[in-house]
């Protein structure tokens, strides 16, 4: 068992290990990212799949997004109303709340400091 | 729920209806405004998405949206269950919140059972490794065939049977837990990758 263990380990080159390891730790911040984003303004679903693309390179299956707007919707960090484009089709927009605002920021200073935590141990390695 | 989404040619449209279809059928469980309100904002997505797509013809613009899109279980199988359990457990009954826990085990069902199936295989494995030793010293450890043609592995001589190969045992054993513990590490290890 311990051979076989070991055999995985050898078998995965650092670059493989850092692929699977990035989109865990990139999803793990979607939520942020998306109250960050909101702060900017409403936005609705396509919208917000390419600018966290644009801006992030998170390469996630665009319909994600869903559940977790829908888990911030349940929370009331926002809220969304139908609105119809130019072209006819309907657009759901969300917003942030107050308390999402006030929540973002909460999440701002959590980021930050385990940012600087991390950096110093980045540094010190 | 065309109208607002207005789709050309034959094959788009087929796509288009067999997209919609499918996400019907997975948010059937939802209650109706709900489901039409998940399936507005979906479809209004693939089609912007399929509109700022650079590829020539409507089906292939559609195709890579829904590629974009992911799997509709990848993101309606959470939102479903999500949906339902803030839902049930608002109402208060207890068989609606076990059944939208349940939604939620469903899921991952897959996942363990499969994981069961190579914990028991590894069992087995390590059984007929053991066994083939113990053979060497305990000649009646091995592989019973019994006269209503059952087959048995047992430590112990079996009353009105017949013990297959016992000269071969060892080394049959021996090779068929080796290569079998080696075929089965591989399998575990492209699974875990896949994970």
């Amino acid at each position: 068992m311990l051979f076989c263990a070991k055999n995985f380990q050898m078998s995965l080159n650092s670059q493989e290990i850092i692929n699977r390891w990035m989109p865990q730790f990139r999803k793990g911040l979607l939520e942020f990212i998306i109250l960050l984003k909101l702060q900017q303004g409403k936005i609705y679903g396509y919208e917000l799949a390419v600018e966290i693309k644009k801006l992030t390179s998170i390469d996630v299956a665009e319909g994600t997004l869903y559940p977790l707007l829908n888990r911030l919707k349940r929370d009331q960090l926002v809220t969304s109303e139908w609105q119809t484009a130019e072209t006819g089709t309907p657009r759901k927009y969300y917003q942030i709340t107050d308390f999402g605002v006030e929540t973002l920021q909460q999440m701002k200073q959590v980021w930050t400091d385990t940012h600087s935590s991390i950096l110093n141990m980045v540094m010190q390695s | 729920m065309n109208q607002p989404f207005p789709i050309n040619s034959e094959p788009a449209q087929k796509l288009w209806r067999h997209f919609e279809q499918e996400l019907d059928h997975k948010l059937k469980n939802l209650p109706p405004a709900e489901r039409q309100d998940i399936m507005l904002e979906i479809l209004s997505h693939l089609y912007e998405s399929a509109n700022h797509d650079p590829a020539a013809t409507e089906e292939n613009r559609l195709i890579n949206a829904m590629e974009r899109l992911g799997s509709p279980d990848e993101y309606l199988t959470p939102l479903v269950s999500d949906i339902l359990l803030n839902l049930k457990t608002k109402s208060g009954n207890p068989l609606a919140i076990i059944k939208s826990l349940a939604a939620n085990v469903q899921r991952s069902l897959l996942q363990t059972l499969a994981s069961i199936i190579i914990g028991v295989l590894y069992f087995f494995i390590v059984m007929i490794f053991i066994m083939s030793i113990m053979h060497l010293f305990k000649p009646e450890v091995g592989l019973w065939i019994h006269q209503t043609g059952g087959v048995s592995l047992s430590f112990e001589a079996q009353e009105n049977s017949t013990q297959w190969l016992p000269q071969w045992f060892t080394i049959i054993g021996l090779i068929v837990s080796i290569s079998s513990y080696l075929m089965l590490n591989n399998v575990l290890y492209r699974l875990l990758r896949k994970q």
